[in-house]
């Protein structure tokens, strides 16, 4: 399966942010969406998610059975500041979507060992999402993007404010994720890029293009990198 | 000295002609013509300048002139005494509404967002900027009272020196006030934001207004000598006043407490935390609320279980309010005869009068900021949450519910109008009654279908819970000034009565067929 942004351009006001997005992304892997501040990694993502129109392109899946448009169910979107209904216990809103994909979600489990497998304690399994840590409510906006096993996986600074448990936890979780599906994750921090991904994606001046790491060892790969961004900020 | 003057007097120009700038760029259809470079361009930021420059010279004189105007001459006339009194009439009110304009409105505690970027964020020295400041806002006083109190003065049969006197016991009162807190601060430390006035203060400001105008009304007048004395005792305080002003030498912590517990107010992301965290306590802690639904019937009753306190708590107590008004108009009516006439005439001509009333006791713009905040806001972010159907299922669940808490204070006041009509003396057509009750239901079913269509067609939020859509708040505008006026319409209520019927069946299909054609792409977070 392959994930193709073609010619995708988005400008606000005259700003152009995306300028021509035209990329191929293949499951299996995890892309890491390396960029300066403001270079448009959040509103590429809102693009793709749908939440913004695009100015013009097109994005879709190519499969076996040949191409076909995202979906909804296509899209796993995690924000870098989580979001989850404040009203509700953690229990209740795993509840609430399992109820809703009983159809499409196969293999499910229970409710709690889906909470064990995201490691969030009993204790506070039912308290109110309003009264969870930033980092629990992260483990939830996770769990409830997973349960689906979307084929795109987007998440947007994804480990930035968490503490290092938790941090270290995500990061077993992404890799276990990454069989059969794409996952792109946004981020300003280099060394998670390296860490955790199969290819280090820059978006600068408005498009994407990939960085080559062959033969360099990761000193020279990060020169390299940021060599591309300075000179590219500076055109 | 004079560089503080023009370096304050840039800063103020520069903020004041951005924010006319952004106001302008904020119009619907005018901002589309406008450039975003607008703060850039030559030919804007003059225009912008010369409205800002405008608005100093407004300043100066309007405000002095209506509240001249208004609160002096209009209302002195209103008691009808004779000419030969009105001399005293105008010093009275006038002396009293200066001393509490003096403590309301000093200037020097008025946390303001100039002040907060001179001395706070650019670091200007905080006594330089503020004597400046204070010093200009009082030159202002003097030259905007002096003309107004000539020409009101005048007219209203004040010697000449007595006119002269009224700017200096304005500017007076003002700096002997502003002096007193700066005092009252070196002893306790506490810098009163004059914008957030303690309880005490707001009932001594009740009742100098009641003084004020009440004590005309029953022919009690601060005689004139005492008024001529009291004006000149308050200049002479005041001069002796401004050597406290100048002396005093903690302007700089003064104002870092003033303004930063005042900015956390004016900065709209610290805003909006604050009303989310508000909007977060609205949900019910009860533990032992929960829900055998499914999906999204179990998503609904969670939400209006756990808000019942902002959603059928308040529609019973505006139920509970209503029927005691209606018990007391019933027993009115059964003791007093000569009232029904008068009721009954009221019950066919003033149906429209009901239109306000059901706007104003309507839970739909709390019910739809909690929904977005409380719910949306977070599940807008899921795609699931986002497809087609769902959102249109989830619209029907929500139309349903609102409805309902907003038919229970209706149905009683439908009924109770019937009721009312039936005892006051009926009418010849039976038709009436049964008008009365279906308009008012219609209106409120109207109200609650109006705000949840607008919720879903223009989802006015982006992702910091702040209203981003002008077109929202002109809709809000536009519908509560219909309702205002239709305050004004006397109709007998068969004929409007039907006309609301009619029309409010109207929009609700209207509307319902709109959002099944368009919610589905407007129904998102705005960017």
């Amino acid at each position: 399966m392959k994930f193709i942004i073609e010619h995708l351009s988005k400008s606000f006001d005259k700003k152009q942010v995306l300028r021509d997005i035209d990329f191929t992304f293949e499951s299996g892997k995890i892309y890491g969406l390396l960029g300066r501040n403001g270079a448009g990694k959040t509103t590429l993502f809102n693009c793709l998610n749908g939440d913004i129109k695009t100015d013009a392109g097109r994005f879709f899946m190519e499969t076996d059975n040949g191409i076909r448009g995202v979906v909804p169910e296509d899209i796993g979107y995690v924000l870098s500041t989580p979001t989850v209904p404040e009203f509700m216990t953690g229990r209740e809103f795993l509840k609430f979507f399992l109820d809703i994909h009983e159809d499409t979600i196969s293999n499910s489990k229970s409710i709690d060992e889906y909470f064990d497998y995201m490691s969030i304690d009993a204790e506070d399994r039912d308290k109110l999402l309003k009264d969870y840590s930033h980092g629990m409510k992260n483990k939830m906006q996770m769990l409830i993007n997973t349960i689906a096993q979307p084929n795109l996986l987007l998440l947007d600074e994804p480990l930035t404010s968490l503490d290092v448990v938790v941090a270290e936890e995500m990061k077993q979780l992404l890799r276990s994720l990454k069989t059969g599906r794409i996952i792109i994750l946004s981020t300003h921090i280099m060394d998670l890029a390296l860490d955790l991904c199969d290819e280090i994606v820059l978006l600068n001046y408005g498009v994407l293009e990939t960085v080559d790491k062959s033969n360099l060892d990761s000193g020279e790969f990060k020169d390299k990198i940021i060599a591309t961004l300075r000179e590219d900020g500076n055109v | 000295m004079f560089k503080t003057l023009r370096l304050s007097f840039s800063l103020k120009n520069t903020y004041r002609v951005n924010s006319i700038l952004y106001a302008i760029k904020q119009i619907p259809l005018i901002k589309r013509i406008i450039p975003s470079m607008v703060y850039q361009i030559r030919g804007f930021k003059i225009f912008a300048n010369i409205l800002s420059a405008i608005w100093e010279l407004i300043s100066v004189f309007l405000g002095k002139l209506l509240y001249f105007l208004l609160m002096i001459a209009a209302a002195a006339s209103l008691y009808q005494l004779p000419t030969e009194s009105s001399p005293q009439v105008f010093l009275h009110l006038l002396i009293i509404l200066t001393f509490m304009g003096a403590r309301a409105n000093t200037y020097m505690f008025n946390p303001t967002k100039d002040k907060y970027y001179a001395m706070i964020l650019l670091g200007m020295d905080a006594k330089n900027y503020t004597l400046i400041n204070y010093f200009y806002a009082i030159f202002k006083i003097l030259v905007g009272f002096t003309l107004c109190g000539l020409i009101f003065g005048r007219l209203a049969g004040l010697p000449i020196w007595q006119c002269i006197l009224i700017p200096l016991f304005v500017a007076g009162a003002k700096i002997t006030v502003a002096a007193y807190e700066l005092w009252k601060y070196e002893k306790t430390g506490i810098a009163n934001n004059e914008n957030k006035l303690g309880g005490f203060m707001w009932i001594l400001l009740a009742v100098l207004l009641v003084a004020t105008y009440g004590l005309p009304a029953i022919g009690i007048l601060i005689p004139t000598n005492v008024s001529i004395m009291v004006m000149i005792v308050t200049v002479i305080l005041g001069l002796l006043s401004v050597g406290k002003i100048l002396t005093f030498c903690y302007y700089k912590p003064m104002y870092k407490e003033l303004l930063v517990r005042a900015t956390m107010q004016m900065d709209p992301s610290a805003q909006t935390k604050i009303q989310q965290e508000q909007s977060f306590k609205t949900i019910s802690t009860d533990r032992s609320i929960s829900s055998n639904k499914k999906g999204f019937e179990y998503l609904n009753e969670l939400f209006i279980k756990r808000h019942q306190k902002i959603l059928w708590k308040s529609a019973k107590k505006i139920t509970c309010a209503v029927l005691v008004i209606i018990a007391v108009v019933l027993i009115l009516l059964m003791f007093a005869p000569e009232v029904r006439n008068k009721v009954n005439g009221l019950l066919m001509t003033y149906l429209p009068y009901f239109a306000f009333i059901m706007y104003l006791i309507n839970r739909g713009t709390g019910f739809t900021r909690a929904l977005f905040v409380n719910c949306d806001h977070s599940l807008l972010t899921y795609s699931f949450y986002k497809k087609p159907k769902q959102i249109l299922q989830l619209f029907q669940i929500r139309l349903g519910e609102i409805i309902k808490i907003n038919l229970l204070p209706a149905v009683v006041i439908g009924f109770g109008l019937a009721l009312l009509l039936y005892v006051s003396g009926g009418t010849d057509n039976l038709l009436n009654y049964a008008v009365l009750f279906a308009s008012i239901i219609c209106m409120s079913i109207f109200f609650s279908v109006h705000y949840l269509t607008i919720y879903y067609l223009l989802q006015p939020y982006n992702a910091e819970t702040q209203i981003k859509s002008g077109t929202y708040q002109l809709i809000m505008w536009i519908t509560y000034m219909v309702c205002y006026m239709m305050i004004q319409v006397k109709m007998p209520t068969l004929v409007f009565g039907v006309m609301t019927i009619v029309f409010c069946v109207l929009y609700c299909i209207i509307a319902s067929i709109l959002v099944f054609k368009l919610a589905p792409r407007t129904f998102r977070i705005r960017p």
